[in-house]
């Protein structure tokens, strides 16, 4: 209980605060929970490592909540994991039910979050004590596995696979770091570059930009969309809500809320899998299987718990093997990195204060949410009208400020933003895929350096494949994802044959 | 068959093992995309044609300049007024305006000065926030 020590009243109102201000994000259309967190990273500089991942963890339990509000109201999914609320809360929302639609998804994102919570709680460090034993080979072979699930999981599994490894080729860019055991030398810097490339791209200037300005460049590609006005919002006037909704609906929560958490725990697959897959099979075991997309509340429920369910899921292979689960929870390890601290294995054992304020922060950011959004409702759907251009050049300056105060004042790094901002608006025209890149970029470093320690260890890249039986088994994951991928893109090539 | 498997590694040379077994592998699938998507790649000029046509140019490339000029100005501002982040804040207030109009659909007077108070108070409000509070280096 000596993480009640680090629970002070300005905790709270950072988790609070956090759970607020991403509510509004998520709430905005082309605004994500990612860019919330994105945009927020540097109010952490100087708050600890507690108080900035109560703020963090607020702006990513609110960021992925608020998404609900424009998919129910104008049809038009706040944030990609909201994709699936469009379907049964928009048109409830036409018939002047929005209020009603809202509250379903408020209550069902509170119970996919908590439930999402308990997994993580009991999960992670069991995952974490299991993963402390494993050697240089068993972690590269897990980087692998994160990044095949991947590609696995990507539209295209080819261009996911050349993403990933296109990211560990650009983090490799810069000098064999000594301190990591390599050799001190430069690698993959063009000449001339040397003084800006010595250490390499940093990693939150990267995040920020991909996140940040790219998402602005593609909004102004489109000509910045004029925002809704007042008239748009149907929120609903007759519409009355009662927990009595929910009557029969528990397998389906908790289903969701399971299928939701599993996505999570899966390496760099966003919540949008997460809410389609919980959707599918809420359709699938439903007996009003054609109520679906007419404005079934069932639709709603496994909708938002799937999606709330990634949030405590996601957070489990970040905190017990330092591989985020998604591009939100990737740029929590620059949180963790700013502080000093590694995530990995030994970080809940070695920081057990800070896991628990952590598990405390995700509780008290989903109550807020609940609350305030189940009471003020009203109030934040009208943050849909907000103009983006008013939004948009602060968020911009904001992060300047990010990727420059990163590492206290270098402007190559505000540079870097603009370069990663121009590379994430062009690689999505190319069919590049961002979340493997970004697993990619982070990862590359500790690939290289368990790859290449093996070998000097070993001598031979049999070890690869004989080390131990985890070693063997990560091989069937890989090489079984990699099929699964295979027979699932012939499968849906065989649908879109038949249905045309 | 053990000697094919086996390496010994140079740690001079050992910086350059894992960038060109990944850059082999990058080209590797480089020539597995081309191969999978050659009547994809002989179209690319009619695609990127068609993406900059249905653009919104000046809103895109007018972004695009304004960003750069504030990025190439922010630090010769600043070292005027060195260690006092008055660079970011002198160079915020024009950029977030700016951009803020270029991104409006009606541009009234009202809109206007709407948009010129908010490029005031926001930058003052951060600058004084991450200098004086945070304690933080801006340019």
């Amino acid at each position: 209980m000596e993480f009640l020590s680090l629970i002070t009243p300005l905790f709270l109102a950072l988790v609070v605060g956090g759970t607020f201000v991403g509510i509004i994000f998520g709430a905005i259309p082309g605004m994500t929970a990612t860019m919330a967190v994105a945009v927020c990273l540097p109010l952490t500089y100087s708050l600890g490592l507690e108080n900035g991942l109560a703020l963090l963890l607020g702006l990513y339990v609110g960021g992925i909540s608020g998404g609900l509000v424009p998919a129910v109201l104008l049809g038009i999914p706040g944030t990609p994991s909201s994709i699936t609320t469009t379907f049964d809360g928009y048109p409830m929302a036409q018939r002047g039910e929005g209020e009603k639609a809202l509250r379903i998804g408020i209550t069902s994102s509170f119970v996919g979050g908590t439930i999402s919570l308990f997994a993580l709680y009991f999960f992670a460090p069991t995952l974490a004590d299991f993963a402390i034993e494993f050697s240089y080979v068993e972690k590269f072979l897990i980087i692998l596995f994160a990044l095949t699930v991947m590609a696995a999981l990507s539209k295209d599994m080819l261009m996911g696979i050349f993403s990933g490894f296109l990211g560990i080729f650009i983090a490799l860019i810069g000098t064999y770091d000594i301190s990591d055991g390599g050799n001190g030398n430069l690698r993959l810097v063009p000449p001339g570059t040397e003084y800006w490339l010595d250490s390499g791209f940093s990693l939150l200037p990267v995040l920020i930009g991909l996140f940040g300005l790219a998402a602005i460049l593609d909004e102004a590609e489109l000509g910045v969309p004029k925002g809704q006005s007042r008239e748009d919002v149907k929120i609903g006037s007759g519409s009355t809500f009662s927990f009595s909704v929910f009557k029969g609906q528990a397998v389906n929560l908790i289903r969701s809320s399971g299928i939701g958490t599993f996505v999570g725990i899966l390496p760099g697959v966003g919540g949008s899998a997460a809410s389609i897959l919980a959707y599918s099979n809420a359709k699938t075991f439903s007996k009003t299987p054609e109520t679906f997309g007419t404005g079934e509340p069932a639709g709603l429920m496994a909708s938002e718990s799937g999606n709330n369910g990634l949030t405590g899921g996601a957070l489990v292979p970040l905190l017990s093997l330092g591989i985020p689960g998604d591009s939100t929870t990737a740029l929590l390890i620059g949180a963790f990195t700013l502080q000093g601290i590694q995530v990995g294995p030994l970080f809940i054992g070695n920081n057990p204060e800070t896991w628990n304020a952590m598990i405390f922060a995700m509780l008290i950011a989903n109550v807020a949410m609940f609350a305030m959004m189940y009471v003020a409702i009203r109030y934040f759907a009208l943050v849909v009208t907000i103009p983006k251009h008013v939004l948009f050049p602060i968020i911009l300056m904001m992060c300047v400020i990010g990727a420059y105060t990163i590492n206290y004042g270098i402007m190559f790094d505000v540079w870097t933003l603009l370069i990663f901002g121009l590379f994430g608006w062009v690689a999505v025209k190319l069919g590049l895929e961002v979340a493997p890149f970004i697993i990619g970029f982070i990862l590359g470093p500790s690939a290289e350096i368990y790859f290449v320690k093996s070998l000097e260890s070993f001598g031979d890249l049999t070890i690869f494949f004989t080390k131990s039986w985890i070693a063997a088994v990560l091989w069937v994951l890989i090489i079984g994802s990699l099929i699964a991928s295979v027979y699932m893109s012939k499968r849906q090539r065989k649908l879109e044959t038949r249905s045309s | 068959m053990d000697s094919l498997t086996q390496v010994t590694i140079d740690f001079d040379r050992s910086h350059l093992i894992f960038p060109t077994l990944i850059g082999s592998i990058l080209v590797l699938l480089s020539l597995a995309i081309i191969a999978k998507r050659r009547h994809k790649l002989a179209e690319a000029g009619a695609y990127w044609g068609q993406i900059t046509g249905h653009m919104d140019k000046p809103r895109f490339f007018g972004t695009l300049a304004l960003t750069v000029l504030y990025f190439s100005l922010m630090v010769p501002v600043g070292d005027i007024w060195p260690n006092t982040g008055l660079g970011f804040l002198i160079c915020s207030i024009p950029y977030v305006f700016a951009t803020g109009v270029l991104f409006m659909h009606e541009r009234t007077l009202k809109q206007m000065l709407v948009m010129l108070v908010i490029s005031v108070f926001a930058p003052a409000l951060v600058w004084w926030l991450f200098t004086e509070i945070f304690f933080l280096t801006l340019p």
